[in-house]
């Protein structure tokens, strides 16, 4: 494992977010769009029947743009080397998977950290809601829990990229959204059908948005959401590595990695 | 002689075909071995197994003595590669994308190496340019610096100077050949450009289907082919002309109604001049044109059928 190599990477995730208005407008612009509405919303139901759904709805938000940047900076790192047709210089240098996929979560951990603090920000200024009032641990521990959720999807799509190739681009800005109901980022999951409220408890970032919502209340940790969440995501994060590296190993055996490119 | 590259019994099978059949070879050190063959030849195939991003199905590939399966990571950092079908990221500029790669090849002293090279290549005004901007043949020089950036041992290139215009492919075959005294790199070099593979090569592999079936220096490879071709303007009816050549049960070809190219083996020549200046034809220019690398190559891309080359 080479510091220099994962900096290389790192370098070129800054130059490309730096020089590219599609990649601040997929982070920046839409993460303010929806926190902008869905304060507008919050403010709303603030003065219904149910004033706390209006902070449910503000917390989900602002913890799903962890999940959304995470994975779409870990899927679209790849991407932009394989539309500028350098992804196999990358791999012909010593780069191994290892040190590109830290890299990748690093980039990916850094653009969560900068967007939760934006729209956090926004929700405190413009709409009086402050995301600290959840508890600093339980923050620092609903971060944790969700980027390594956004990891397992990430590398599940970048797996599934290098094997397919770009025909299936679309599933790296496109598929994270089917976990927005599956996890209840918004309501609780007794709202969702018995089938769906299985599907749910299966997905780690479920219970890290139901303690969220509890801690809205009351700040106690909910340790054993947070523990049940970390478990499952151990378990996916695993399978999710699993599973790339027999996508990455069959990519390379059906010449499809290097045909990514033409 | 080292050798930088021994490769044994390698196999690429896609399904029921055969990209690569069993080949096996090697490259010495400072050699700039030129792999040529026709479209689906295996040459990329080969060069993409050679780096690591196709697996092949068989075979064993050993960078500097050393086995590339098991010390990957160690053979590509003593290895670089160049192609015109694989670009730099297009979004960041000249500079980034140089240090990008000086890190990802652990370079010491990352801007003191690409300033050294920048200077080298007279790129400094690119610099600053996001590397989309470039033109084809700029975009080729800075490939060129990122393929030399770790001080390779061993460059692949893979038509480097692929849809470039005549006066770029010149400049950078200068390049190639400077670099190839200055600094002793051995390279391995694919190209559909005989004239290229000539002029940067000392030793040629022909690949068709898949296999290896001549390799040998360029001027051992042209000796292959028997037949030159002979160019003769003459005074006089094209049919006369061509009645003659077919009674000889010759190959020819027309390029004007006065102008005949004649596949024909070198020592032949005199007694076919001689023939045509027994009928009413009269020579006004005659022309051999000795067996090129083209000549082979048609040769063996179709099958053995002797060709008259459009030199």
């Amino acid at each position: 494992m080479s510091f220099q190599v994962i900096k290389a990477i790192l370098l070129q995730e800054f130059y490309i977010t730096k020089h590219s208005l599609e990649v601040i407008v997929d982070l920046f612009y839409f993460s303010v769009v929806n926190i902008v509405v869905f304060g507008f919303v919050s403010l709303y139901l603030t003065g219904s029947n149910n004033p706390q759904a209006a902070h449910f709805i503000l917390v989900g938000m602002i913890l799903w743009e962890i999940i959304r940047v995470t994975q779409y900076s870990i899927s679209l790192g790849s991407l932009w080397n394989i539309w500028s047709r350098n992804l196999s210089n990358m791999f012909v240098a010593p780069l191994s998977f290892m040190e590109y996929m830290i890299a990748e979560i690093i980039a990916g951990a850094v653009k969560a950290i900068l967007i939760v603090a934006l729209v956090g920000a926004i929700s405190h200024f413009v709409f009086k809601f402050d995301i600290l009032q959840l508890g600093i641990i339980n923050l620092l521990l609903f971060f944790i829990n969700l980027t390594i959720f956004s990891w397992s999807i990430g590398i599940i799509i970048l797996g599934l990229i290098f094997r397919y190739g770009t025909r299936i681009q679309a599933l790296a800005w496109g598929i994270i959204f089917i976990f927005q109901p599956l996890t209840a980022v918004f309501f609780p999951v007794r709202i969702l059908p018995d089938f769906m409220q299985k599907i749910a408890y299966a997905l780690p970032p479920t219970f890290i948005f139901e303690a969220a919502r509890a801690n809205v209340s009351n700040t106690a940790t909910n340790w054993n959401y947070i523990l049940i969440s970390f478990g499952e995501n151990i378990f996916y994060f695993i399978l999710a590595l699993f599973f790339f590296i027999l996508m990455f190993n069959k990519s390379k055996e059906t010449g499809q990695f290097a045909r990514n490119e033409g | 002689m080292n050798k930088v590259l021994e490769v044994k019994n390698l196999t690429k099978k896609y399904d029921h075909f055969t990209a690569v059949d069993n080949i096996s070879f090697f490259v010495n050190e400072g050699e700039a071995v030129g792999f040529l063959g026709p479209n689906g030849a295996g040459k990329t195939t080969t060069i993409q197994i050679l780096l690591g991003i196709t697996s092949p199905t068989a075979g064993t590939i050993k960078f500097f003595g050393k086995d590339f399966n098991k010390h990957k990571k160690e053979c590509l950092q003593r290895i670089n590669f160049a192609s015109a079908f694989n670009t730099l990221q297009g979004r960041i500029t000249v500079w980034e994308n140089l240090l990008v790669f000086a890190h990802l090849y652990k370079v010491k002293s990352p801007k003191t190496k690409i300033m050294e090279f920048i200077n080298y290549f007279e790129g400094e005004s690119l610099l600053k340019q996001r590397y989309w901007d470039l033109s084809a043949g700029q975009k080729t020089k800075i490939n060129l610096i990122k393929a030399l950036i770790n001080d390779p041992e061993i460059i692949l290139m893979d038509e480097p100077t692929a849809s470039l215009d005549p006066d770029v492919v010149d400049k950078t075959l200068y390049f190639i050949e400077e670099l190839k005294k200055s600094r002793k790199i051995t390279l391995l070099y694919t190209s559909h450009n005989m004239d290229e593979i000539t002029r940067v090569c000392d030793k040629i592999i022909f690949l068709d289907h898949g296999k290896i079936v001549a390799e040998d220096t360029p001027l051992n490879l042209t000796k292959q082919i028997k037949t030159s071709a002979l160019k003769l303007t003459f005074d006089g009816k094209k049919e006369e002309m061509e009645k003659y050549l077919k009674n000889q049960k010759l190959k020819y070809e027309f390029s004007n109604k006065y102008t005949v190219k004649i596949a024909i083996e070198e020592k032949l020549i005199p007694s076919v001049i001689f023939g045509i200046s027994k009928t009413a034809l009269w020579i006004t220019d005659i022309e051999v044109q000795k067996p090129t690398l083209e000549d082979f190559f048609l040769h063996i891309a179709r099958k053995g059928e002797n060709v008259i080359s459009s030199n």
